[in-house]
């Protein structure tokens, strides 16, 4: 892509001024060359040629970033014969608007919502109360172990996901004393097939810790101590006074991971192969395979993924400004 | 800092309340630390024993010392060409990704309406990967797919692009691409927008051109975030593997497959959790020193707080 913008944008330049020396060499910054001497008047043109540039590579970007998004709504409006056109048909003649009412009797759409909702929330409560109790301990206390603890918490951060799945796996299926398993974890299901399963493994997030953690170590120290003064108890120091001057961020850490937590596939999908019942969205959209009317089934899956996909996306887009600032200051998590 | 108790005319009941403050930041902390047991250290060695092993998880674990490891680098017929797949899938991604989104937060950063912009590139950000891989999945798809169709309006006869070995692995480097653009635009962009807007001008004054600008002011300020994306990138993309899974499932002929997904088919579908644990410690310790050669490069080069 930068091939088709720069070149362009240099030769509109050259074009302007009078021909340099320098052509063809362009690698000293600032030359003494004429076009130094060119005067700063008015909109300059080249400039407006670049400008135009810009805006021309973003807004082919957009268009890429839209389309599919676009041919999925589409898609699942067209009838049969539209989706198999050649040439493609690019607005239905008449929109199945049906589908999206449809889609929601072939599959259990609503129990797929019911269940990433629940799994979410649930991740999101933990990891909110465990990151803000880590990460105040870790910036606000000193005490034997932080540095060493906190040395951990950043390494964690760097061990790959694929590493835990099969111990996950097997810790989640031989729990003691659940789902029909013993003592020793023998015999039963243990949590596979619970909620339980899918939220526990999910309960600390490493990084929402340093996250938090980074957040309070600019509190006053002064604020605390007063409380202290007061004969406040450690625990309502946090709950009622570092909890409220951290809501930002708790809010920022709140939605990223309800919104990893809503779109995570692997862990669920391992887990709830064999349990319909607790299949969140993702997973669902995956094993819902050939389970439709084959003539129709290209536009119910379409209709599938946007009923399932879009509405969460405008929640999501509508609180981008919320974390995304958080994202930034700490780095995107790997 | 709180002032000693020593001297301080403090009553018993404030002085256990002091007290507190020894022990208040392990209880905050318990919650984590049993986390950390039980899903980090159980887990970790538990699976490095395991790699040592042959486990059906139907049967009891029976200790075969280094077998699987010398089944993996000797005999098994994929793992080389998975490894070579998830070297390629990783810097493909990550080169092609980088570029783009470079240019893309290079032209958005000075413009106007760049909050919308960048909105349409964050929208994979929020969309499940089962979702992004399906809808390329359609538009992918050699006769009926939007981009060869469009392909054949400029009378070009366009690939099977997922059914072909040729093209498989091109085409889901281009989706991750494709999805992960908006936080590296995002990164990007606070950086760009750290930069100095009177450099530029003093360099437009001077009669530099976009390039040069680009060149001589952007990259070389742009540096530490730049190394950042990368190598982060790099990594990322070495362990990535739910896209493949969905998309291709590793084909067609393994095209695709990467260390993460075979380790998860020869776990969950073969049922060797043993060989399974070794491939996924092998790529484990690989990312490992990458990462560890990765830090002190960092260090070096004064990226903090990574």
């Amino acid at each position: 892509m930068s091939k088709t913008v720069y070149p362009r944008s240099t030769s509109e330049q050259r074009s302007m001024g009078p021909s340099s020396p320098r052509e063809g060499s362009t690698r000293t910054l600032m030359p003494r060359s004429p076009q130094a001497l060119r005067p700063a008047t008015g909109p300059n043109v080249w400039q407006v040629g670049l400008d135009g540039g810009k805006y021309f590579i973003i807004a082919l970007g957009a268009l890429t970033m839209v389309i599919p998004f676009l041919d999925m709504f589409v898609g699942a409006l067209k009838t049969p014969a539209e989706l198999l056109a050649r040439p493609p048909v690019w607005i239905p003649h008449h929109p199945q608007w049906n589908v999206f009412r449809e889609i929601w009797y072939m599959v259990p759409m609503a129990r797929w919502y019911m269940n990433s909702f629940i799994v979410s929330t649930s991740v999101t409560v933990l990891v909110v109360i465990t990151s803000s109790l880590a990460g105040f301990a870790l910036a606000k206390y000193s005490f034997r172990g932080k540095e060493w603890f906190f040395r951990f918490v950043l390494a964690a951060q760097m061990f790959p996901t694929f590493l835990f799945l099969i111990p996950n796996y097997l810790i989640i299926a031989h729990w003691p004393a659940v789902g029909g398993n013993d003592w020793l974890g023998r015999g039963g299901n243990g949590l596979l097939g619970t909620y339980v399963g899918l939220v526990l493994p999910f309960a600390v997030n490493w990084w929402g810790i340093f996250m938090m953690r980074q957040f309070m170590l600019g509190l006053p120290d002064e604020l605390m101590d007063a409380a202290r003064m007061d004969g406040c108890s450690e625990w309502r120091i946090y709950w009622q006074i570092v909890l409220p001057l951290v809501k930002p961020a708790l809010a920022t850490l709140a939605i990223f991971i309800f919104l990893s937590a809503w779109n995570e596939f692997i862990w669920t999908m391992t887990v709830t192969r064999a349990a319909p019942d607790l299949q969140t969205i993702p997973v669902g959209l995956q094993l819902m395979r050939d389970t439709f009317d084959p003539t129709r089934n290209a536009a119910l899956r379409r209709a599938a993924l946007a009923v399932s996909t879009l509405p969460v996306m405008a929640l999501f887009l509508s609180l981008q400004r919320y974390y995304v600032r958080g994202l930034v200051m700490t780095g995107l998590k790997g | 800092m709180w002032p000693a108790a020593v001297g301080n005319p403090i009553s018993p009941t404030k002085r256990h309340r002091l007290d507190q403050r020894h022990w208040a930041p392990y209880a905050f902390l318990a919650p984590a630390g049993l986390f950390a047991m039980i899903f980090f250290f159980v887990p970790v060695l538990f699976s490095l024993y395991l790699t040592f092993t042959d486990w059906n998880p139907l049967s009891s674990p029976r200790w075969i010392g280094l077998k699987n490891y010398k089944y993996i680098f000797t005999l098994d017929p994929y793992f080389y060409q998975t490894l070579t797949n998830t070297f390629v899938f990783a810097f493909g991604s990550v080169l092609l990704g980088t570029a783009i989104s470079l240019l893309l937060s290079f032209a958005v950063t000075r413009i106007k309406g760049k909050a919308l912009w960048r909105t349409l590139y964050w929208l994979p950000m929020v969309t499940n990967v089962v979702a992004i891989s399906y809808m390329w999945t359609y538009l992918l798809d050699a006769v009926y797919g939007l981009v060869n169709q469009g392909l054949a309006l400029l009378g070009i006869a366009g690939p099977d692009w997922l059914s072909s070995p040729s093209t498989a692995m091109l085409s889901v480097i281009i989706v991750s691409v494709w999805a992960g653009l908006g936080g590296n635009i995002l990164i990007f962009s606070a950086g760009l927008e750290g930069i100095d807007e009177s450099l530029y001008e003093a360099a437009r004054v001077d009669g530099a051109s976009v390039w040069q600008e680009f060149r001589h002011i952007t990259i070389p300020l742009l540096r530490p975030t730049l190394l950042f994306v990368l190598v982060t990138g790099f990594i990322g993309g070495l362990s990535n593997f739910a896209l493949i899974m969905v998309m291709t499932g590793g084909g067609p002929m393994q095209a695709t497959n990467v260390v993460a997904n075979y380790m998860y088919q020869v776990a969950f579908q073969n049922l060797r959790m043993g060989r399974a644990s070794a491939m996924a410690y092998v790529l484990f310790v690989i990312i490992m020193i990458i990462t560890l050669v990765q830090l002190r490069v960092f260090k070096r080069g004064g990226v903090e707080s990574y």
